[in-house]
């Protein structure tokens, strides 16, 4: 029965894959070999930090696309997406009232594929507030917030309100009138209320009337508060989804 | 050691069996998984580029605030909100509402605890036909309610009989005129509360209330009623009727209301509203260039 295993005399592709790929600091970097093994496989979800996002093993129902029709990820994508050319479009734009609106135009006229950066951020940003919209019609009629899932529907609920609030303090950034006055008609709404309104306005747009003091303050909330924000209860969000035992399923 | 008797020994049989056909359900994640995400990821990465290469982001003149385009409109996501404007009380539309909208969104879970109809698609009984109804419902509601503010009864009199509205029925134009043609007593329009919210106390400016009945009936009383009532009655005629027996039934067709009230009051506000937010067919609602 056992036999004494003895290597084939191995060809020149052997050798430079093993070269490439066994070597000291690959195996560094990589600590399950190539994902063509069901052991490997399961490996690689367990052990990749950003894989490991995922079960190792899901249900079959769960794989079909009508199921979920990659509502949520697609979010989250588009979130990555958006972060990716928001970075790039920071190198450009300066938040003061003398520059923001010739920096826009000069992303259009003077930077390489700049034009490409704000189109794909505007279109994303668009696409983003109706994918988390249609991912709450899904888990909502997919029946997916019922026990033990119900607190995870609210953080749902929460990262609704900081998309929106994502999408609106970006859209000031522009400086055009689009802008200016899409965001002088949404923060007088916030003003209308009794009491508590006009004051809440004043923090909100730093001043008494949409200006410079705006203009910074959604800059700031839109690049790093508001986005933080959105990453931690996204955590929370897939954490939870692992923790209450995956995608709903029929009892 | 346990002794094994005939009875555990079929018993953990039919676990392990058990366990086994359920691992046979299960794929595994990669690459199965992994493989769909990456397709997803790269059809929505080269939509968007196309996208953004065909069509350019919007960008109008520097911002002025000297010059307010006609009409000014929220993005478009705030622009249901922005259409309950027209016909309430602005902190109620720009503040309560949204609010509690909100928190109800949240609270669906608490109230709808069984576990029927979980991880399967509308899987009770009633729930399309529930979707329907509450859509529906939801959408022709609101629907009629901007045409009723907007005086379509009014022109569609005119436009039929050839006469004029009656003056005797003027109090039912639309809503605002509840309040400017019935023949409230004047004092009702100003009575004087001074500053019974005490904001003094609070270090916020003094605040010297005076109700005005007939406004306040007009801005917050009936949207209030209208906004609460009709999913009352909705849910109530379900009930009774017995399309909808469960929390999950009533839930679903208040869902489905909901989001239809949202999607048609995002449409009216984005393409039917033109200058000076009056209801436009949407080909002549031009969006301003300033």
């Amino acid at each position: 029965m056992a036999t004494t295993e003895r290597p084939e005399p191995r060809g020149l592709g052997d050798r430079l894959y093993d070269a490439l790929f066994h070597n000291y600091v690959w195996r560094s970097i990589f600590r399950s070999g190539y994902p063509n093994t069901p052991r490997n496989q399961m490996l690689v979800v367990a052990t990749n930090v950003f894989l490991h996002l995922h079960p190792t093993r899901i249900h079959r129902t769960h794989v079909k696309i009508t199921h979920t029709y990659c509502l949520g990820g697609l979010s989250f994508f588009l979130f990555l997406g958006l972060t990716i050319t928001g970075v790039l479009l920071m190198f450009y734009y300066v938040p003061s009232v003398e520059r923001a609106y010739e920096d826009i135009l000069h992303l259009h006229t003077d930077v390489r594929f700049g034009f490409l950066m704000r189109n794909m951020h505007r279109w994303m940003a668009h696409g983003m507030v109706i994918m988390v919209l249609m991912h709450m019609m899904r888990v909502f009629y997919t029946g997916a917030y019922k026990p033990p899932r119900e607190f995870n529907w609210v953080v749902g609920v929460v990262l609704l309100v900081l998309t929106l609030l994502l999408s609106f303090t970006g859209y000031l950034l522009p400086w055009d009138q689009l802008a200016f006055w899409a965001i002088t008609v949404g923060t007088n709404m916030v003003g209308s209320a009794p009491i508590l309104g006009p004051p809440n306005k004043f923090v909100m747009i730093g001043g008494f009337e949409v200006g410079a003091g705006a203009l910074i303050r959604f800059y700031t909330l839109h690049v790093i508060a508001l986005p933080l924000l959105a990453a931690t209860f996204m955590a929370v969000h897939f954490w939870r989804i692992r923790r209450d035992g995956g995608l709903a399923r029929p009892l | 050691m346990v002794a094994t008797t005939p009875e555990t020994a079929a018993a953990s049989a039919a676990v392990r069996q058990k366990a086994r056909r359920q691992r046979d359900e299960e794929l595994l994640v990669w690459p199965d998984l992994v493989f769909v995400e990456f397709i997803a990821a790269m059809v929505f990465l080269l939509a968007i580029t196309a996208l953004s290469i065909t069509i350019d982001a919007p960008l109008l003149d520097r911002a002025n605030p000297a010059v307010t385009p006609n009409p000014s409109k929220a993005p478009w996501y705030f622009l249901n909100l922005q259409e309950l404007l027209l016909h309430m009380d602005p902190a109620l539309a720009g503040v309560v509402v949204p609010t509690v909208a909100l928190v109800a969104l949240g609270a669906i879970p608490y109230y709808d605890r069984s576990n029927e109809g979980q991880g399967e698609w509308l899987s009770t009984p009633n729930a399309w036909r529930l979707t329907w109804i509450g859509s529906a419902v939801g959408s022709i509601g609101s629907i009629l309610l901007v045409l009723f503010d907007e005086q379509i009864h009014v022109r569609l009199f005119t436009g039929l009989t050839g006469s004029a509205w009656p003056s005797s029925l003027n109090w039912i134009r639309n809503a605002r005129s509840i309040q400017n043609d019935l023949p409230w007593p004047e004092w009702m329009r100003s009575i004087p509360l001074g500053n019974v919210l005490r904001t003094d106390l609070l270090g916020l400016p003094k605040l010297d209330l005076a109700l005005n009945i007939p406004e306040l009936f007009v801005s917050q009383i009936i949207p209030v009623s209208l906004m609460i009532g009709l999913p009352i009655i909705l849910s109530i005629v379900l009930w009774k009727t017995g399309e909808a027996k469960t929390r999950r039934d009533h839930m679903i067709a208040q869902f489905s209301g909901f989001i239809a009230v949202y999607i048609v009051l995002t449409i009216i506000g984005t393409a039917f509203r033109g200058q000076g937010m009056e209801l436009l067919p949407p080909w002549e609602v031009k969006m301003p260039i300033s």
